[in-house]
């Protein structure tokens, strides 16, 4: 009688201490532009709102090949932490299996908001393993001052920017284009658009290797051009990841860059040389081939909840207070990324901070996405390290394109 | 010997002996043993971290496999020439520098501290530095060079075979040259001076004194700190990971197994591959050490 009195006492004592006693979540974010300083500011919001929840966030470094690995470490080493993932588009087939499907947690209404390229993107056999948190597209920035100086328009083909960027460039000794050409995912993302541009395919929709096409091969040629021929772009593009080609275009040192959305408030921000000074557009399309079309790749980062977590309910709060339309405007006015709300981009105070999301609407909305693979990740090395070889000089166009089919026709056994 | 085994003193020093290097050899078994073993396990099997039940027991033929791969071959060649080069430079740069902080000048004790400050600081510090260094556009190697009117084009050195492997190596040798320093100023400042005295009296020049003298006085430093540092280089990792993470064929070994254990282990069957891979950068180490130190007990004999 009196031990389970004790017993009893000693239980309540546990549930009002839990009760009281917050949870913590962990959660790992970017880190590229203002990201992060506006995530900390919405975390600070939806602690205020959830009193029992405490959010520490894990910032993660810029290349996604790095957070790749580092997701790696801790979904393999089934670690309940972090509970909250940031992942790239790619990443959704990779980790399905270590990833709480989110369909329970979301009615078809709410689900119905996002924009539906991105939820098919994240959904893999079937489940829901993450939420579209910003859509991200390649875009072309462009020095609107320049321009209007020489009298020139934004270039709609890849041939025209070659042009105005070689008269511009030798006139103001600056870099004519910028872009990703290092030897990482990026340069995928930047190959891809390209290829697409001049009607290529790498894979085709029925994931068979289809890149061995003179479309590709022009691609791969007009990259190379840029570079060696026509030099618009500084041999050292070939080192570059996002990061440092916007350093030179905000820098004034280059007439146009190929880059993401979240450039833009960058940009224009107070100690921008080139603030107001700069043009977006989609990018220029190839020409000579049936089917040449403006392309972007689509891009964007999702969120996810681990499987091993011990606080899933609570996670799915967050997740759905930082995909909540208002939460969506706040992260697209501050860090310029591209909400994955469709409502938010016909919001005012958006559209006012960053015209782009309303002039490239159709830009997001037709983004072409990249290989869906759960190997995706080997499938774009072999691309980036043979474009990249081609680029360096260490490799021909035709051997690069060559050896990059027969490569990835071995891993994906065709 | 035989004196010490026969004083009651001294009777119990085995059993003292073992009862404290019990816990030291426990943590060497638990933390380097012990995973030693694990890798060779899973070397021994193809499969994939993510679907750790489909194991398929393979035998030694990952390790076979492993010199069929013409990347792995082609990165063990990398590595040696990484090794190579940036012992060899670091070792002459390092006798050279501790000979002269050897001398007495005024401010020596600072100037030996200042000389320290590469090694301080951490790996992916110094790499991302240099890198930035490095840079093309706004980088200080190349603005030198530019104002110099040495060159007319920024080089970009991390982007071409020919100049990234040199500017890899010579980051390494930035970092690493102040421990070789350090150790072989330790091992001049052990010879004594009578030494030299009588080398002097015997008429011997600064440069007989060196070959004579302080060089075979030195040498089993040298030795020592060889080891330490071709070890160490033959496993590089940050460097090149930061700087290039591969490109322009400076893929090292490490880079190349970091690669297979996560991007290409954790989903495909290669995890066991990327375990033999660790495995084979281990042995290889191993063999380069008992060949060092086969060579330091020839010496001290």
């Amino acid at each position: 009688m009196k031990r389970s009195l004790i017993l009893m006492v000693v239980l309540m004592a546990v549930l009002v201490i839990s009760s009281f006693a917050t949870v913590t979540i962990v959660m790992t974010a970017g880190a590229v532009g203002a990201e992060l300083q506006v995530l900390q500011t919405q975390i600070k919001e939806f602690m205020q709102q959830n009193p029992g929840i405490k959010v520490v966030l894990m910032p993660m470094p810029n290349s996604t090949t790095d957070r790749y690995n580092l997701d790696v470490t801790y979904l393999s080493a089934q670690m309940p932490e972090p509970d909250v993932l940031f992942l790239d588009t790619i990443d959704p087939p990779a980790f399905a299996d270590f990833l709480v499907n989110l369909k329970p947690y979301f009615t078809d209404q709410e689900l119905a908001q996002f924009f539906q390229g991105a939820i098919n993107n994240d959904t893999y056999n079937n489940r829901l393993v993450a939420i579209p948190w910003f859509v991200d597209a390649g875009i072309l920035y462009y020095r609107a001052d320049l321009l209007q100086k020489y009298g020139f328009q934004p270039p709609t083909t890849w041939d025209q920017l070659i042009q105005e960027a070689q008269v511009i460039s030798q006139k103001e000794h600056i870099q004519g284009f910028v872009w990703q050409g290092a030897a990482y995912e990026g340069l995928t993302c930047d190959f891809m658009e390209f290829v697409h541009s001049y009607g290529g395919q790498i894979l085709d929709d029925n994931g068979k290797v289809v890149s061995d096409t003179p479309q590709v091969k022009t691609a791969l040629q007009t990259m190379y051009d840029m570079i060696y021929k026509y030099k618009i772009s500084p041999v050292g593009v070939t080192t570059y990841q996002e990061e440092d080609s916007r350093h030179i275009f905000q820098n004034g040192d280059a007439v146009f860059m190929r880059n993401w959305p979240y450039c833009w408030p960058l940009l224009q921000a107070t100690d921008s040389v080139v603030r107001g000074k700069v043009g977006v557009e989609v990018l220029p399309e190839g020409t000579g081939f049936p089917g040449v079309h403006h392309s972007a790749t689509l891009g964007g980062w999702e969120l996810a909840i681990n499987k091993y977590s011990e606080h899933i309910p609570e996670a799915v709060k967050l997740l759905k207070f930082l995909t909540s339309p208002q939460q969506e405007a706040y992260k697209a006015i501050n860090a310029g990324q591209a909400p994955s709300v469709l409502s938010v981009f016909n919001d005012p105070a958006v559209i006012k901070a960053v015209p782009l999301f309303k002039s490239l609407y159709d830009v997001f909305l037709n983004a072409e996405p990249r290989p869906k693979s759960p190997i995706y990740a080997q499938i774009s090395q072999v691309i980036y390290d043979n474009v990249n070889a081609a680029l360096t000089q260490q490799e021909t166009v035709d051997q690069a394109i060559a050896k990059m089919t027969s490569q990835l026709k071995q891993l994906l056994g065709q | 010997m035989s004196k010490a085994r026969s004083d009651p003193l001294h009777k119990s020093d085995p059993i003292y002996a073992l009862f404290f290097i019990i816990p030291s050899v426990f943590v060497i078994v638990l933390i380097a043993f012990w995973p030693l073993a694990q890798t060779f396990y899973n070397s021994l099997f193809k499969s994939a971290l993510m679907f750790p039940q489909n194991k398929i027991f393979v035998g030694l033929s990952n390790y076979g496999a492993l010199w069929q791969d013409p990347r792995f071959v082609n990165d063990l060649w990398n590595t040696v020439r990484f090794t190579g080069w940036s012992v060899s430079i670091e070792t002459v740069l390092g006798i050279l520098v501790a000979l002269m902080l050897n001398k007495k000048f005024k401010l020596r004790g600072l100037v030996r501290a200042a000389v320290l400050v590469p090694w301080a600081i951490p790996t992916v510090v110094s790499s991302e530095m240099w890198r930035w260094m490095y840079n093309d556009n706004y980088g200080v190697i190349n603005s030198i060079l530019m104002s110099l009117h040495i060159i007319k084009q920024p080089i970009v050195f991390l982007a071409f075979p020919a100049t990234a492997m040199p500017a890899i190596i010579s980051v390494d040798v930035w970092k690493t040259t102040p421990f070789m320093i350090l150790l072989i100023l330790a091992g001049l400042q052990m010879i004594p001076d009578e030494l030299y005295e009588a080398a002097r009296i015997d008429g011997a020049n600064a440069w007989q004194r060196f070959w004579s003298v302080t060089f075979p006085m030195i040498r089993p430093t040298i030795g020592i700190a060889l080891i330490f540092r071709s070890l160490d280089a033959m496993r590089v990792f940050d460097i090149v990971f930061i700087m290039t993470k591969g490109a322009a064929n400076t893929e090292t070994l490490s880079v190349y197994n970091q690669w297979t254990l996560f991007t290409r282990g954790f989903i495909t069957p290669y995890f066991g591959y990327g375990s033999a891979m660790s495995v084979m950068i281990f042995l290889i180490i191993g063999v380069l050490a008992i060949f060092y130190v086969r060579m330091m007990k020839i010496r001290l004999d």
